[in-house]
């Protein structure tokens, strides 16, 4: 959660349901190496050949609504995404970020453009894209919170932590 | 200032401080599901644990309600590896034909008011129609659960609903949620609790405040809560639930907004094609032809909406050439169908009876494909594009009285204007 990202934007639009666009669950069979290699392609064409390691998806309003398969996050992990920039996340969607230890910030995304170099620093709370005099303030998650992100997830703060106390 | 019923809940389960919305807690919890749906990642994050002594699995249900029967080899594996993983680690297993998780949880007496409840489903929000907090995860937060019997959750904001006067015979609890959906959207609840307070839902029976709460998924909301009263005690202790702790909220808890519907103003509602969202009331769309008709899921599936369809359809015969089929939500709603003669009035009018499970919800069973141009008439709770496995057919979605009185007719009908279609569940049969 320490780690500052810098990487370049990539756009897509709001309510993108992960469900459809980066999960198998209409894709019976297919593996997160194929899905990630095909992912949001319906919603915006050639994203994931455009994509590379340590770039930034910035998305509207709801993204990763509805009932959200945490598989999403992992085929993001193999497209080498750093970060979510969003206006706001599904409910679930959101959990699963956490859970998998990825960096999710609700923050507004107005005048940022495709292929824009974007650094972010969650702990500091703060987004900027210096190219477009763009600077904002973004909300610190919890404590509790970032420590399973800082572990890499839930799964791996547990096994650190079985003993897991009250917040 | 005062409470949510959210707030006291996650309280009571974080160790009893007060907290308030946009806390985050780990708090412990009570029951908690998973469906073949899910189970395959959640067995796949239990075994990433590497934790052999899973101590939650006595307080975990499997339920084998989505793939119900599984229709490939994938899932009919994912279907042995949840018995061999219950029966070795002692969790309770539901099998195919036993029922919807969401139906099976209360039916088995696995929740009570006050309960914090999580399974692996966005409609566990079912549960707060016994002032219990259900909330949906995924397969990490279950096998966190299952090691530690705890989770991490942000207190959510609430919405306060007031559902004013009563519903009108024929109007039912569906009704209510679609019309919140036209006038809020898809998602317009996201993140956020809701409250159902008012006279409206004091009247309800346990089969249409399950309903109630159930649909709020489709508002995104994170938990949907009723207080209790004598009708929910008497059915959490007729089911053998533990004994109940009722949470209520206090008169100046702080909700983000709040809401007044007046209940006995309403008519029957649709979502017409593809969004949940685009709702009418069902006279603007009289006459619309439907072709396939559905009873079914954890919305409406329960032995009061297959009442509703029996009162209307008993001794008639639905349209030609329009198909329909009946899935009760669980083993017992089926049992009770069955013995007040509603299966047979419905089959003999010529609705099909499949066994209990998520039915034609989806396009998993493969029970219901459509064909180009179709139009169906379901009480689901989801009806985007595809969702039945032909994005060139629809996806209409109403009350099991609406769905019934337009397989009696072929369009969508006003169940109000049908014989038996004033029937309701606390007291007695309304002419037409």
């Amino acid at each position: 959660m320490n780690t500052h990202i810098k990487g370049r934007a990539h756009l897509l639009g709001d309510n993108i349901n992960t469900d459809v666009n980066c999960s198998s669950k209409y894709l019976p069979g297919k593996d997160n190496a194929y899905i990630a290699q095909h992912a949001f392609e319906q919603v915006a064409p050639g994203f994931a050949s455009r994509f590379r390691l340590g770039d930034v998806i910035v998305a509207g309003r709801n993204f990763g609504i509805n009932s959200s398969r945490e598989q999403a996050v992992a085929i993001m992990r193999v497209m080498g995404v750093a970060a979510i920039v969003a206006q706001s996340f599904g409910r679930q969607f959101f959990r699963n970020t956490i859970n998998n230890g990825l960096p999710a910030l609700e923050c507004d995304i107005s005048g940022i453009v495709e292929g824009d170099e974007i650094e972010i620093d969650p702990a500091a709370g703060k987004l900027t894209v210096a190219a477009r005099h763009i600077s904002r303030t973004v909300a610190v998650l919890p404590p509790a919170v970032q420590q399973i992100i800082a572990a890499g997830g839930l799964i791996a703060y547990l096994q650190k932590h079985p003993d897991w106390q009250l917040a | 200032m005062g409470h949510t019923i959210a707030e006291k809940i996650l309280a009571a389960h974080a160790g009893g401080k007060p907290v308030r919305a946009g806390d985050i807690v780990v708090a412990r919890v009570d029951f908690a599901m998973v469906h073949d749906g899910r189970a395959a990642n959640a067995l796949r994050m239990i075994a990433k644990l590497g934790v052999k002594d899973l101590p939650f699995a006595a307080k975990t249900a499997f339920v084998l309600d989505h793939y119900s029967p599984p229709p490939n080899i994938e899932a009919a594996n994912t279907h042995s590896a949840m018995r061999a993983f219950a029966d070795r680690q002692g969790a309770v297993l539901y099998d195919v034909g036993d029922g919807i998780c969401h139906q099976v949880m209360p039916e088995g007496g696995h929740l009570t008011c006050g309960d914090l409840i999580v399974g692996t489903d966005t409609h566990s929000v079912t549960y707060g129609a016994f002032n219990a907090l259900g909330t949906g995860v995924e397969g990490t937060d279950l096998a966190a659960v299952m090691m530690t019997g705890k989770l991490w959750f942000r207190v959510p904001e609430t919405i306060r609903v007031e559902l004013k006067g009563r519903l009108q015979p024929g109007v039912w609890a569906k009704d209510i949620t679609l019309a919140m959906l036209g006038r809020f959207g898809a998602e317009g609840a996201n993140y956020r609790a809701i409250e159902y307070a008012g006279s409206a839902v004091s009247a309800m029976e346990i089969d249409d405040r399950m309903t109630l709460a159930n649909h709020a998924a489709e508002l995104g909301a994170k938990a949907a809560l009723l207080e209790a009263d004598a009708k929910t005690i008497d059915w959490l202790k007729a089911h053998h639930a533990r004994a109940p702790q009722p949470v209520k909220a206090d008169a100046d808890a702080n909700y983000v907004e709040r809401i007044e519907i007046d209940a006995a103003a309403l008519a029957p509602q649709v979502a017409r094609r593809h969004q949940v969202d685009d709702v009418v009331g069902v006279p603007e769309v009289k006459g619309q032809k439907i072709n396939f008709a559905l009873i079914g899921t954890c919305t409406n599936g329960r032995l009061d909406d297959i009442r509703q369809a029996a009162a209307i359809l008993k001794g008639q015969r639905i349209a030609k050439g329009v198909r329909m089929i009946v899935t009760p939500a669980s083993r017992q709603v089926y049992l009770e169908a069955a013995r007040e003669g509603l299966l047979e009035a419905l089959t003999r009018a010529g609705a099909s009876v499949e066994a209990a499970g998520c039915g034609t919800c989806v396009n998993i069973t493969g029970h219901l494909i459509t064909g180009d141009g179709e139009v169906v008439i379901s009480s689901a709770n989801r009806n985007f594009k595809g969702r039945l496995g032909n994005d060139k057919s629809e996806i209409w979605i109403g009350s099991a009285a609406t769905v019934a009185a337009s397989a009696l007719t072929g369009m969508i009908t006003d169940p109000r204007e049908v014989v038996g279609g004033k029937w309701t569940a606390s007291g007695k049969e309304v002419a037409a």
